[in-house]
């Protein structure tokens, strides 16, 4: 019979805002949190994925962390890596390729380099070989690539930016129940408008915050789950998409890779969207939302923006979306791909404090990476796939 | 807007590019000289920007180059309110557009210099304009409204 694989240790590591850390410094926090929250050994720990540095990152985060794993992964396709990170692990792990499986990732993005991630602080400098230099000249910043897929979305369905700020407003109502987001006090639809435009459609508020923090999850075999400190959440689907690398090259501006990984992943777990009680999405922008809404079948295409204006995404809605306060509005250390496992296991535990959706059975973490490049969708639940 | 004075884009530093390959040089020199160079595939007719050895289109390694008619709509736009890198910083707000060229198959990201923030919509006629590169041999392409005189 296959093994069966679960989520057992989670991990954080202090944060939004930590100028006194470094990235190895942050990923060996959430490291050890996760690894003694599993009620483990970091002896125990065969196999690490890791992603967003240079080449052989994982291996130097090994040697840092003073183990020596026998399985090693470093896809590094953006932020949705670590949903890859978790489909591979996944795997790996049924086939008996690795017991226990850390997932780790940490950057101090703020501290080392400010808030212009999105606003051309990743340009001009160096060389762009072919066919990466198309971009830069025509002065898009990386939140103008959003904006430019958002737009046509407003275009052929009507989206309105009331609509996608409402999404901002929804996930800031999750942050003021956490007490390490970086932005806690409520916020409207009017408060989003009237922030500044950064690239139209695409406020202020409408983007990610950018924060220091790092996160890693564990994972290993049903089996060896049942002697471990917490209820076991298991992997009951994963799979990945893509559909081009620069926002110019994007088939079709207001379909995701999401439509393919998001319904293969679905049916891997045997479930329906009606069936998830909770989504972690990546929501590097709203219009990212806005848009896996569509694509992962929570909404018909073109009504995501009613879908989210209707409330459905807060607690106590048909779909409680970003229960920590997401990147919008609780932390975004350059990538946040493994926030979302490590929420939605805190769900699937029962222990998202006040944040908890109750009863909480199935929750999606969803990934997107890139500039809408990349996608990853892994379903967990607290009873495996029958 | 004045078309003959200078603006912050006809002042683009060195590292902004372009940075020519031997597969896409002609893209830039042909902007240089005022053509908007393009591959079109043998095989199955459709074009590309930019360049590649296949055809993204049907993978065929049939593709040529030709010079596109330069006209195409918006297919979607962003104002850029937010730019931390010179010259951009000097230029915002300014609008970049996704274009679909008239040649079936090809669609180009391009700064649109001369189009007011207010004037642009998806579905607008556009044609390709020409600006100077840092290196004397390259250029870049942008695109202006289709019923305005050329700039510069």
């Amino acid at each position: 019979m296959t093994r069966r694989v679960c989520v057992v240790g989670v991990g954080l590591s202090d944060g939004p805002v930590t100028p006194d850390m470094n990235g190895l410094m942050l990923e060996a926090q959430a490291f050890q949190r996760a690894v003694a929250d599993a009620g483990l050994a970091k002896a125990d720990v065969d196999g690490l994925a890791s992603a967003g540095y240079g080449g052989m990152h994982e291996v130097m985060l090994a040697e840092y962390l003073g183990i020596a794993p026998q399985w090693l992964e470093s896809t590094s396709c953006g932020g949705s890596s670590f949903e890859l990170h978790a489909m591979h692990a996944w795997r790996a792990i049924e086939a008996g390729d690795a017991e226990t499986i850390a997932i780790v990732y940490g950057n101090n993005q703020l501290s080392a380099s400010g808030r212009t991630l999105g606003t051309g602080g990743g340009g001009g400098r160096g060389v762009l070989p072919h066919p990466m230099g198309y971009e830069l000249p025509t002065g898009l910043t990386l939140v103008g690539a959003y904006a430019l897929a958002a737009q046509r979305h407003m275009h052929e369905y009507g989206t309105t930016p009331e609509q996608l700020a409402s999404i901002a407003v929804q996930v800031r109502e999750h942050a003021a129940r956490n007490p390490n987001a970086m932005y806690r006090d409520p916020i409207t639809v009017d408060d989003v408008l009237a922030s500044k435009l950064v690239a139209d459609p695409l406020h202020k508020l409408d983007c990610c915050v950018i924060s220091d923090g790092g996160c890693c999850i564990v994972l290993t075999t049903e089996e060896r789950a049942r002697d471990l400190p917490h209820r076991p959440v298991y992997v009951r689907g994963a799979a990945a998409a893509m559909t081009h690398h620069s926002v110019h090259s994007m088939p079709d501006l207001t379909r995701s890779a999401g439509a393919v990984c998001g319904p293969k992943a679905f049916a891997q777990a045997g479930i329906t969207p009606a069936d998830v009680d909770t989504f972690q999405m990546y929501d590097s922008f709203t219009y990212t939302v806005l848009v896996c809404l569509e694509d992962l079948g929570f909404a018909p295409k073109g009504e995501g923006g009613a879908f989210a204006a209707d409330g459905n995404l807060r607690l106590g809605g048909a779909l409680p979306t970003n229960t920590d306060g997401g990147g919008l509005s609780a932390t975004h250390p350059g990538m946040r791909g493994l926030f979302l496992l490590c929420e939605a296991t805190r769900q699937l535990r029962g222990a998202a404090g006040d944040a908890q959706v109750p009863g909480a059975e199935i929750a999606v973490a969803h990934g997107s990476g890139g500039w809408l490049s990349t996608m990853g969708t892994v379903v967990l639940g607290t009873e495996p796939t029958r | 807007m004045s078309t003959a004075e200078l603006s912050p884009w006809d002042e683009m530093p060195k590292h902004l590019g372009p940075w020519p390959s031997p597969e896409d040089r002609e893209f830039w020199a042909g902007a240089r000289r005022g053509e908007l160079r393009i591959q079109r595939c043998a095989s199955c007719g459709l074009h590309q920007h930019y360049a590649r050895l296949l055809c993204s289109h049907c993978g065929s390694l049939e593709v040529e180059w030709i010079t596109a008619s330069g006209a195409g709509t918006v297919h979607s736009f962003t104002v850029v309110r937010q730019n931390g890198v010179p010259p951009f910083a000097q230029c915002v707000p300014f609008v970049v557009a996704l274009v679909e060229l008239a040649e079936p198959g090809a669609r180009i990201l391009a700064a649109m210099p001369t189009v007011a923030p207010d004037a642009v919509a998806i579905g607008m006629p556009v044609r390709a304009t020409f600006r100077s590169a840092h290196d004397p041999e390259l250029g870049f392409v942008d695109f202006a409204a289709a019923d305005v005189g050329s700039r510069g």
